[in-house]
C-alpha cells in the first residue's frame, strides 16, 4: 500500500477506491469490494421521486447486510444478467486534518441481457439500467482509505425487474 | 407412470374442470384486451394514488386510467376532485408534471388555477372554466364557459386515505360497497389514523396485467421466494385462508410470520400497524387489478395500469403512519425494502416469474391452458382466489375464461350443463 502523506495522495487514494470498487462490482467480487469498506460501513440506494415530492431509501445496509445480502444470492432466483459501472469522478473533498474524504461521482449502469427476458432473442443486447451519482465518505489512513459510506443517488425510478445486486 | 407428451396429447384439456383453468389468449389477444379497457378498466373503482401525495390545497397529482389521461386536484376546501386531464378546447392535456402546486401561476396562467397551457383556457380547483383567452372577440355569445367546464370523474377518499377514481358516472356504488367486504380486514389497522406514502417506484414488465394479479392472489408459489421456503410451511401458516368476495376480490387471512427464521430480518412487532397483532400479514387483492398487502410493520399497494395485452405498468406504493418519528419511519422503509423494493428480496423474483409466463404467452404463439386446479379447502396453497377473480372476468367479458370464444356461463349452470352432457 502506498503511503498516504498528504491531502492530494488522499485524494488520489478516494479516486482509485471509488474505480475499484466499480470494478469488483462489475465483476461481482463482494468480498474485494466490502474489503475498501470499513467496519462501520453504510450502504443506501436513495432517490427524489417528483411523483410523490419524496426523497426515498430503495436499499440500506451496513457492512454485515451487505455480506449477508451478497452470500445469499445463490439461494435467490435472481436475474443475472451483468451490471457494468461507467463512473466518473466528478468531485474529491479532503478535510483539513486529512482525516477524512468525500467524493461525488457519475455513475451511469448498463446491464447486458442474459436470463432476464427470453435469452434466445435478448441475450447479449446491452441497454441502460440506471442513471445516478455515487456520493461517498471516506476515512484517511496512514496507507489507505475506506469506505464509511457509500450513497447512490438515483435518478432513475422505472427500475422495471429491478435487481438483487449492489450498485 | 410419468411420460412427455406429444402435441395432441399437450393440446387436450387438463383433467379438470372447465373454471380450474384458463385459455392463454385471455393474457395475450389485442381484442379481449381493448375489451377489457372498455368493460372492466371503464366500470370499476381504481385506487389511483393516496391523499398523501397531495396533502394541500392546491396540489395535484396526475394518473391514467384506460388511456384516459386524469387530474386529482385538492381543493381550497381541501377536498380532492378528479377530472379528465383534457382540455374543453382541443384536447390538450391540460397538465404535464406528474405531481405539483397550483398555487404557483404558469407561464400562460394565473395561480390558483389549472391553465391549458396551449391558449390559455383556464379552469378553477372545481373543474370550472373560469377565463377563456379574447372570448368575445372569437365567440360573441355563442360559447359560455359554463359550457367547457372540465369532465369532472366520480371520487371517493376511502380505505387510509387511497384516492379511488371511476371513470362510469353510473357504476351505481360507491366504493365501500364495490369492496363487499373484502377491504374489512384491514379497515381498523388503516382508519385509526392518518397513513403517509414513503415509497414509489414503477416496473413496466412485458406481461399481461392479470399475470401480476394471479400472482398476488396466490401464494403456492411460496417456492420461489428463499425466504418464503424457510420461513416455515407450519400449521398457522397453511391455515390460512383465501375469500371470495362480490365483485371479484379476494383476501387472504393473517398468521404470524416467524421473523427470527429470516437471516438478516429483525421482528415488525415494535412498530405493527394499529390494532393488527404483531408480525401478522394481510393481503388483499382487488378486482381487476389491485394489491393491498400490510406485513406488520409496513403497507404496500401495487396498481396495475394494463399498456398493452403484453405490457403493463405497475406502480409500487409504500406506507407507513403519519405520525411517524424518523426512526420508526426509517424502520419501516427498511422492512418494506428489504423484501418489496425494487433492489429486496421477493420482488426481483416475482417479477422475473411473470417475465418468463410473458415470453411464453406471446400473442401469435400456440394458446395453452394455464391451470390454477389446486384445492386444499381453500387455504394459502388452494388456487380458488384465482378462480374467484376470472369467474368474475368472465361475467363482465361475457367471455368464458378457459375458452375465451364461447361466452361466459354461470358455473351452476355449466355444472349442470356438464352433468347434462355426461348424462347424454
Ligand atoms: S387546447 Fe387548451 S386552450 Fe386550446
Ligand atoms: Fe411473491
Amino acid at each position: 500500500m502506498a503511503e498516504i502523506k498528504d491531502r492530494a495522495s488522499a485524494a488520489t487514494a478516494v479516486r482509485e477506491a471509488v474505480y475499484k470498487s466499480c470494478m469488483y462490482k462489475d465483476d461481482m467480487n463482494w468480498e474485494k469490494w466490502l474489503n475498501l469498506c470499513d467496519d462501520d460501513f453504510s450502504y443506501a440506494i436513495t432517490a427524489y421521486s417528483p411523483e410523490i415530492q419524496r426523497n426515498m431509501t430503495y436499499l440500506s445496509g451496513n457492512r454485515e447486510d451487505m455480506r449477508t445480502m451478497m452470500e445469499m444470492l445463490p439461494k435467490h432466483n435472481s436475474d443475472h444478467s451483468p451490471l457494468k459501472r461507467h463512473c466518473s469522478v466528478y468531485e474529491v473533498e479532503v478535510d483539513e486534518e486529512n482525516k477524512t474524504a468525500t467524493a461525488v461521482s457519475s455513475v451511469l449502469v448498463y446491464q447486458t441481457m442474459l436470463d432476464g427476458v427470453n435469452c434466445h432473442v435478448d441475450s447479449g443486447e446491452s441497454k441502460v439500467f440506471l442513471v445516478g451519482r455515487y456520493c461517498d465518505k471516506f476515512r484517511v489512513n496512514e496507507d489507505d482509505v475506506k469506505f464509511i459510506e457509500r450513497e447512490v443517488q438515483l435518478d432513475t425510478r422505472r427500475l422495471d425487474k429491478g435487481s438483487h445486486y449492489p450498485i | 407412470m410419468a411420460k412427455s407428451r406429444n402435441h395432441a396429447e399437450w393440446n387436450a384439456p387438463p383433467p379438470f374442470k372447465a373454471d380450474e383453468y384458463v385459455d392463454s389468449r385471455i393474457y395475450s389477444d389485442e381484442g379481449i384486451f381493448e375489451e377489457e379497457l372498455e368493460k372492466i378498466f371503464k366500470k370499476a373503482w381504481i385506487p389511483v394514488c393516496h391523499e398523501s401525495e397531495l396533502a394541500k390545497a392546491y396540489d395535484f397529482r396526475t394518473v391514467t386510467i384506460a388511456r384516459e389521461p386524469v387530474i386529482l386536484v385538492r381543493g381550497k376546501d381541501m377536498q380532492v376532485r378528479a377530472f379528465l386531464n383534457v382540455c374543453p378546447h382541443r384536447g390538450n392535456m391540460i397538465e404535464r408534471r406528474p405531481s405539483g402546486t397550483f398555487l404557483d401561476g404558469s407561464p400562460s396562467g394565473n395561480p390558483r388555477h389549472m391553465t391549458c397551457m396551449f391558449h390559455a383556457w383556464q379552469f378553477d380547483m372545481k373543474g370550472r372554466c373560469v377565463y377563456i383567452s379574447r372570448q368575445e372577440e372569437g365567440y360573441q355569445d355563442r360559447l359560455k364557459k359554463s359550457q367547457v367546464g372540465l369532465r369532472e370523474l366520480k371520487c371517493e377518499v376511502y380505505f387510509g386515505g387511497f384516492i379511488w377514481v371511476c371513470l362510469d358516472d353510473d357504476i351505481g356504488m360507491d366504493v365501500k360497497e364495490w369492496s363487499a367486504g373484502a377491504l374489512e380486514c384491514l379497515q381498523p389497522s388503516l382508519d385509526e389514523e392518518p397513513l403517509e406514502i414513503f415509497h414509489y417506484h414503477k416496473a413496466i414488465i412485458p406481461c399481461n396485467y392479470k399475470l401480476w394479479h394471479d400472482t398476488n392472489c396466490e401464494f403456492y408459489h411460496d417456492y420461489l421466494h428463499y425466504h418464503n421456503r424457510i420461513t416455515g410451511f407450519n400449521d398457522g401458516y397453511f391455515a390460512r385462508k383465501n375469500m371470495g368476495f362480490d365483485n371479484g376480490h379476494i383476501n387472504v387471512g393473517s398468521f404470524e410470520v416467524q421473523y427470527d427464521n429470516y437471516e438478516g430480518f429483525d421482528s415488525r412487532a415494535a412498530i405493527s400497524f394499529p390494532h393488527l397483532p404483531p408480525n401478522h400479514w394481510y393481503m388483499i387483492d382487488m378486482f381487476p387489478g389491485v394489491n393491498f398487502n400490510l406485513r406488520g410493520s409496513s403497507l404496500r399497494c401495487d396498481l396495475m395500469t394494463p399498456l398493452g395485452p403484453d405490457k403493463v405498468m405497475i406502480e409500487f406504493r409504500g406506507l407507513g403512519l403519519k405520525s411517524d418519528d424518523e426512526a420508526t419511519r426509517r424502520h419501516r422503509i427498511e422492512h418494506h425494502n428489504s423484501i418489496w423494493g425494487p433492489f429486496g428480496r421477493n420482488l426481483h423474483e416475482d417479477l422475473l416469474a411473470v417475465t418468463g409466463q410473458g415470453v411464453s404467452m406471446d400473442a401469435q404463439a400456440e394458446p395453452r391452458k394455464i391451470l390454477h386446479g389446486r384445492h386444499e379447502n381453500e387455504t394459502i396453497h388452494d388456487e380458488n382466489g384465482m378462480r374467484h377473480f376470472y369467474e368474475e372476468w368472465g361475467r363482465w367479458m361475457n367471455r368464458s375464461p378457459s375458452d375465451p370464444t364461447k361466452p361466459f356461463s354461470e358455473p351452476s349452470k355449466a355444472e349442470s350443463k356438464s352433468k347434462e352432457e355426461a348424462l347424454a
